[in-house]
């Protein structure tokens, strides 16, 4: 069935779109298709989604090199499940029969808005759950952080018969939805902290499917406000309640499979905090730890059969490297439905 | 063709993105990132002398002349004179380093070593990790800088760490006064017009220095209750010297005086701590035991640790440490009556209490938990009502003798709140509300020793007392600090309301056996 299509912004410049060279990556004929093509297409674009979300919701998102079709909305729901028992203090690594196993679920309502092919505007708005396995410590939930980014297509430069390739920008930020405390680490609902993230991506897309991705984003994180006046972290005891949080640095690759409204990727992503304490031994976590991690994973998004422009996603990711953070397993899975609010142009 | 001329457009708008971009990001990172560590207080000149300090009543010397002090060179003395000059060379070419660490003593030495103080007793506040068997380690104070390092001071050992330093420092200050109203020996920049005063000036005699008495008491003993911190503390009290003379204040003659009276007054309350119950207050398996037993005697349930793997009492003994101001049968005396029986059902109502407030709590009462939690890397809930009092004795511009008494006087309460709420805790060994339903989850870290009664409450009530006594003005917002302190513990589903409610009526009768003693010590 359909196929086909080529994005309005997956990696060709708008002139190809009415060339040949679409039909022929696409594989079809426009004028059967064109309208379903472009429905399509719109669901790809959902895989932009979430970033900056709990620590656990660093997955594949934000990050990847895939834009909407103009004035076109791709929302739904996810569903994600981070846990893990092992964690580093510092950089090393242990279980605590405090806490036994910490479980943060999120469910994450998220919405991204094509403004033009190379402009979109993206929501989030996660509630957060969180469970500690043994010992007497009381769980949290409520809403975290909202995210709100832009993300624009710099440039497009096709790569001869084979594909072609993007750099993209994005500017995005979150804020804290509720005043939920940053001081019960790790059962806080997050930092609460406000971000402001830059983000390079470049992405190749072959007319086969070839899919590469590498993005690279550094964020600034405002100070966070505590409950109590002094604190003591990283070798000294402040006498305030405002704690500095470093500053983050990250960068990820994607490589794999996709086409057809259909992704198979394999993921890696990396963060280093630029500063911030070791967790000392026997202590609980601190809101500006160092908090730094190597992950490694899957992103599986296939279109629901018999339901257009529906599609479930699948996404795992282990870390397998940290420091001040647990070796967590995280597995996001959901439906995300687009909606086309014109028609796509056809020749 | 098309693609280059579309290019240009984008490559326009990066750059404004790119601007928009760069300015957004430096406007978030210019929020100060920087946090200051230490509290910057105003320089103090204090309002009175307290020229009669020296006959104010001792607590442990028997008194002001049990350290002696020699008599000074005359200020004619070539010697001292050649101890002014140095001064003046010192003075012609400060460092800016100097110049800061003077600005930084310039509030008063008691205020800033309560502060350091409090900074050492946080970064000392760690329980120790278990082993790979569920047994833990204890710190061992012949070896302390081996995993885990000594001490761990949780609030007990805290509470007498603060109280030794006061109390040793208050004395030692008080035998200063009375050498410096007997020699009269006056500061460098009042003798030699040549020395500048980069401190106020004080009208206080400058032998022995209090600066250095001051350096020399609390390093003795700080080094001795935090000995892994004992480079920090070194640099402090040789900057504290230092300051003291480059400021024109002190000679080296009144300084090496106030630093060997200091370490005087230190080695008589070593030797005290060496014999006060303290080697003893961690107990032994035989102990724990019949902590349990005793309670399973009287038909109650005991208290078990809820720590995985479960962890050994926290200094079971601390009841029968030393006291400053109740003897063993006085601690006796005040303790508490029973608990509800765990079989009880007032125990019942309260337990079910417990759970209805931690499962419904507001964002307000979570913060009052939090603001409280006083739990590992703070400076425990004694250290919690010095940094309380520190406004209060910085605003009264107090000499320095009569700030470390305000600092003794509710160091004493608190330690002695630790001792009688200790004693009541192992006493009754009385269970923590989430060993009795374990559906309760706590808001905070659950402490590893019995419920009744709330040490909060005590040490709160103890030091809102003293603190009361000392700024009358403060009353209102210490009671209120004490209630909300004192109910941070039944909203963070740790304790009962009758742990609080008796906690507080103890840790009241505890503090005013200081504020007995204050009201007569001859200061008023």
């Amino acid at each position: 069935m359909t196929s086909n299509h080529v994005p309005a912004s997956s990696g060709f410049n708008k002139p190809l779109l009415f060339s040949r060279r679409r039909f022929l990556l696409a594989g079809s004929t426009p004028k059967s298709n064109g309208r379903r093509a472009g429905h399509a297409a719109l669901l790809s674009g959902c895989l932009t989604f979430l970033s900056l979300l709990s620590p656990s919701l660093h997955a594949q998102t934000i990050d990847d090199g895939i834009m909407l079709a103009k004035r076109s909305l791709c929302a739904g729901a996810l569903y994600t499940h981070d846990s893990w028992d092992s964690y580093w203090q510092g950089s090393l690594q242990r279980v605590n029969g405090n806490i036994g196993t910490i479980t943060t679920q999120t469910i994450t309502m998220a919405a991204n808005y094509g403004v033009t092919s190379r402009l979109d505007f993206i929501i989030n708005v996660p509630y957060v759950w969180t469970d500690a396995s043994k010992g007497v410590l009381h769980g949290q939930s409520g809403f975290q952080d909202l995210t709100l980014a832009a993300k624009y297509k710099l440039v497009s430069v096709p790569v001869g018969k084979f594909g072609a390739l993007r750099a993209i920008a994005v500017l995005s930020g979150t804020l804290p939805m509720t005043n939920y405390t940053p001081d019960l680490q790790p059962l806080s609902l997050g930092t609460n902290s406000k971000t402001l993230t830059g983000r390079a991506t470049l992405n190749y897309l072959g007319r086969r499917g070839l899919y590469l991705n590498g993005t690279a984003a550094y964020t600034f994180r405002s100070n966070v406000t505590l409950d109590r006046t002094s604190y003591y972290t990283n070798g000294q005891l402040y006498l305030s309640n405002q704690v500095a949080m470093p500053n983050l640095f990250n960068y990820g690759t994607s490589v794999g499979y996709r086409k057809n409204n259909l992704s198979l990727l394999g993921d890696f992503s990396v963060q280093q905090a630029r500063g911030g304490g070791d967790i000392r031994p026997q202590d609980m976590p601190f809101v500006s730890n160092r908090t730094n991690f190597s992950k490694a994973g899957a992103t599986i998004k296939v279109p629901v059969p018999k339901v257009k422009d529906l599609q479930y996603w699948f996404i795992y990711s282990n870390t397998f490297q940290g420091r001040n953070v647990g070796q967590a397993n995280t597995f996001t899975t959901g439906l995300m439905y687009t909606l086309p609010f014109e028609k796509r142009a056809t020749p | 063709m098309t693609t280059i001329v579309t290019k240009k457009t984008p490559l326009l708008r990066t750059s404004i993105s790119a601007a928009i971009f760069l300015a957004l990001a430096l406007s978030t990172s210019s929020c100060s990132k920087d946090i200051p560590t230490s509290e910057p207080l105003p320089a103090v000149t204090p309002a009175n002398t307290d020229a009669n300090a020296g006959a104010w009543k001792m607590i442990v010397l028997s008194g002001p002349t049990q350290i002696a002090v020699a008599a000074p060179a005359p200020v004619s003395d070539p010697g001292y004179q050649s101890e002014l000059a140095s001064i003046k060379t010192a003075q012609a070419s400060l460092t800016d380093a100097q110049k800061t660490a003077i600005t930084y003593w310039s509030s008063g030495g008691v205020l800033r070593w309560n502060q350091i103080m409090r900074e050492i007793a946080a970064r000392s506040d760690l329980p120790p990790s278990p082993n790979p068997d569920g047994s833990y380690p204890v710190p061992n104070p012949a070896n302390p800088f081996a995993n885990p390092q000594y001490p761990f001071s949780n609030p007990p050992y805290a509470a007498r760490a603060y109280s030794y330093v006061s109390v040793a420092q208050f004395e030692a200050l008080k035998t200063a006064w009375y050498y410096k109203y007997q020699y009269n020996r006056p500061s460098p920049f009042k003798t030699d017009t040549g020395i500048k005063a980069l401190l106020p000036d004080s009208n206080i005699p400058s032998y022995p220095s209090e600066d250095a008495v001051e350096a020399g008491v609390n390093a003795a003993l700080l080094t001795l209750l935090f000995p892994t911190s004992v480079d920090e503390i070194n640099a402090k009290a040789a900057e504290q010297q230092q300051v003291a003379l480059i400021s024109g204040r002190a000679s080296a003659s009144d300084i090496a005086a106030g630093v060997a009276l200091g370490k005087a007054v230190a080695a008589v309350f070593a030797a005290r701590a060496a014999t006060d119950g303290m080697k003893a207050a961690g107990g032994s398996p035989a102990i724990w035991q019949s902590l349990a037993a005793n309670a399973t005697a009287r038909g109650e349930i005991p208290w078990i640790s809820q720590d995985g793997p479960p962890r050994p009492p926290m200094l079971p003994v601390f009841g029968k440490v030393k006291a400053w101001m109740m003897t063993p049968t006085d601690i006796v005396n005040e303790r508490p009556g029973p608990p509800p029986s765990t079989s009880s059902a007032q125990m019942q109502t309260e337990t079910a209490e417990v759970k209805s407030i931690v499962n419904s709590l507001t964002r307000d009462q979570q913060a009052t938990v939090y603001k409280w939690a006083d739990g590992v890397s703070t400076v425990t809930p004694p250290g919690h009502w010095d940094a309380i009092a520190e406004p209060y004795i910085s605003a009264a511009s107090f000499s320095e003798v009569r700030a470390s008494r305000s600092f003794a006087l509710l160091n004493m309460a608190l330690h002695d709140a630790a001792v009688a709420c200790w004693d009541a805790k192992y006493f009754y060994f009385n269970p923590r509300p989430s060993q009795l339903d374990p559906s309760i989850k706590t808001q905070t870290g659950l402490p590893n020793f019995p419920s009744y009664v709330s040490g909060h409450s005590d040490f709160s009530a103890a030091g809102s007392d003293v603190l009361s006594y000392l700024f009358p003005s403060g009353a209102t917002y210490f009671q209120a600090q004490m209630q909300e302190a004192a109910m941070s513990r039944l909203y963070a589903g740790i304790h009962y309301r009758s742990d609080i409610n008796v906690g507080m009526d103890h840790g009241k009768r505890i503090g005013d056996y200081t504020v007995s003693f204050a009201k007569t010590d001859g200061a008023n």
